[in-house]
């Protein structure tokens, strides 16, 4: 018998004394979720309010469960613009993201070299946008536009940071 | 039979057989592991052999190699003295905010703080990095135009005149660490059935900022306010708007110095599942909550 085996069972003569509270001490896996040693009153005075008055100003401080619905205006200063009926005579559709927001990215990789402008949400001929967005940022480059169609997830990736760009020319469609 | 082979073989006869346990490699058979130099005994220090692993592989950000860097060279630069304990307010901007107003994330028939900036979900804040609400900040303050009763943590004046000539009210308000958690994820906080904490107020160096009229100090008076509202006015040459009586209840909304939400008193305890609210009627304790 190895020295460590011999121990171990030393160890567990030992602790067979004791044996009774060794197997009914629980492991809480925190301090605070541990149960108390006895049921505690609450020693300080209080009074239950059920004033609909006052849980109205408790819900004012609580959170959205979901994102809300803009509000159709005449005008939205801040330059936002909501989409519009027009776009179901377009042959294709970016739908917005739950944010309402256009989904036109930015990836930056291999430290800050490589840029790609992602176009997510795209519905209906995805290569007629593609083609239209091409000669659109075609006008101010000089280089050749690179571009790569995903029909399957419908997301276009357009070589170079043309984000601006390509919000610019979805908000004309009114997409 | 030699005489030599016949010595071997008895000794043969005497030794044990010779097996797994008791035979030994040849001398000179293992080679001693040369000592390398340097940290990781003169390897690649994790780059990798050769190829663009080990060439192309950046060190960290003001790492020279075998220098002492250059921002750990100088000892001393006083001007940095403290700042990882400086008040940290990150920014926002009024753009930000008319959009989120536009988006209709932020409810403007109801005054604005910092829990309504969170509850949309868009922004964070952290206390434990030092950050003690958020700026507003000027950008877009020519297309900003909501009437709004805003609170925040930190203004600029011409942020302060876009919103006044909007027709809208500004306050500069202070919130220590421990309330700010318990704005920040409001319903997160009323789960954990503890008391509403009572505001602290600022600490020295910023209670001159928070009780100046002219940054719209919580703590100052509110009569000089609405006069600094109108030095500002004619500052930036606008006229205030005249003030509508349908919302002029709620542009006038103010929290006290010690409240930290709108309504609910420090040392209130909210319980979510029932919808009551428990009130303290210990005289010490309300002692200790009043304003």
């Amino acid at each position: 018998m190895s020295l460590r085996c011999y121990f171990s069972q030393l160890l567990r003569s030992r602790l067979s004394a004791h044996s009774n509270t060794y197997k009914n001490s629980v492991r809480h896996a925190t301090y605070k979720a541990s149960p108390f040693a006895e049921d505690i009153e609450p020693t300080v005075k209080y009074e239950v309010s059920k004033n609909p008055e006052e849980w109205k100003y408790v819900e004012r401080a609580l959170p959205l469960t979901i994102v809300p619905q803009p509000i159709r205006k005449e005008s939205y200063p801040s330059g936002w613009k909501p989409q519009t009926e027009d776009v179901k005579k377009l042959p294709y559709l970016v739908q917005r993201t739950k944010n309402h927001m256009i989904p036109v990215y930015l990836q930056i990789s291999q430290r800050g070299v490589r840029r790609h402008t992602f176009v997510r949400k795209i519905q209906g001929d995805i290569n007629l946008l593609e083609q239209e967005l091409k000669e659109f940022l075609q006008k101010e480059s000089f280089q050749p536009i690179r571009s790569q169609v995903n029909e399957l997830t419908g997301i276009i990736r357009i070589n170079g940071d043309h984000v601006n760009a390509i919000k610019y020319f979805l908000e004309k469609k009114n997409l | 039979m030699s005489n030599t082979t016949e010595k071997a073989l008895n000794l043969l006869r005497y030794l044990p057989r010779v097996c797994i346990s008791n035979i030994r490699d040849n001398p000179g058979a293992h080679k001693q592991a040369r000592r390398g130099r340097g940290q990781h005994g003169g390897d690649y220090h994790g780059a990798g052999n050769k190829g663009a692993k080990a060439r192309q592989s950046y060190t960290r950000l003001g790492y020279e190699m075998g220098n002492n860097p250059f921002y750990l060279r100088f000892p001393f630069e006083p001007y940095y003295k403290g700042h990882h304990l400086k008040r940290q307010y990150p920014p926002v901007s009024l753009l930000n905010l008319q959009k989120l107003i536009d988006t209709n994330r932020i409810d403007t028939t109801k005054p604005i703080d910092l829990v309504a900036i969170m509850n949309t979900g868009l922004f964070r804040l952290y206390p434990d990095q030092q950050h003690f609400g958020f700026q507003l900040t000027d950008e877009g303050a020519d297309i900003f135009s909501a009437k709004i009763n805003l609170e925040i943590q930190w203004t600029s004046e011409p942020v302060i005149a876009a919103i006044e000539r909007a027709g809208g009210f500004v306050t500069t308000a202070y919130y220590d660490a421990q309330s700010l958690h318990a704005m920040i994820n409001t319903k997160k906080f009323f789960e954990r059935g503890i008391p509403i904490p009572r505001r602290m107020m600022p600490p020295p160096d910023a209670i001159e900022y928070y009780s100046n009229p002219a940054n719209r100090g919580y703590l100052s008076d509110p009569e000089k306010i609405s006069k600094e509202r109108l030095v500002l006015a004619q500052k930036y040459g606008y006229t205030l708007p005249k003030l509508d009586d349908q919302i002029l209840e709620m542009l006038k909304e103010r929290k006290d110095p010690r409240q930290i939400f709108y309504g609910l008193h420090p040392g209130w305890v909210v319980n979510l599942t029932d919808k009551v609210i428990l009130k303290p009627l210990d005289e010490e304790l309300k002692e200790y909550y009043a304003s």
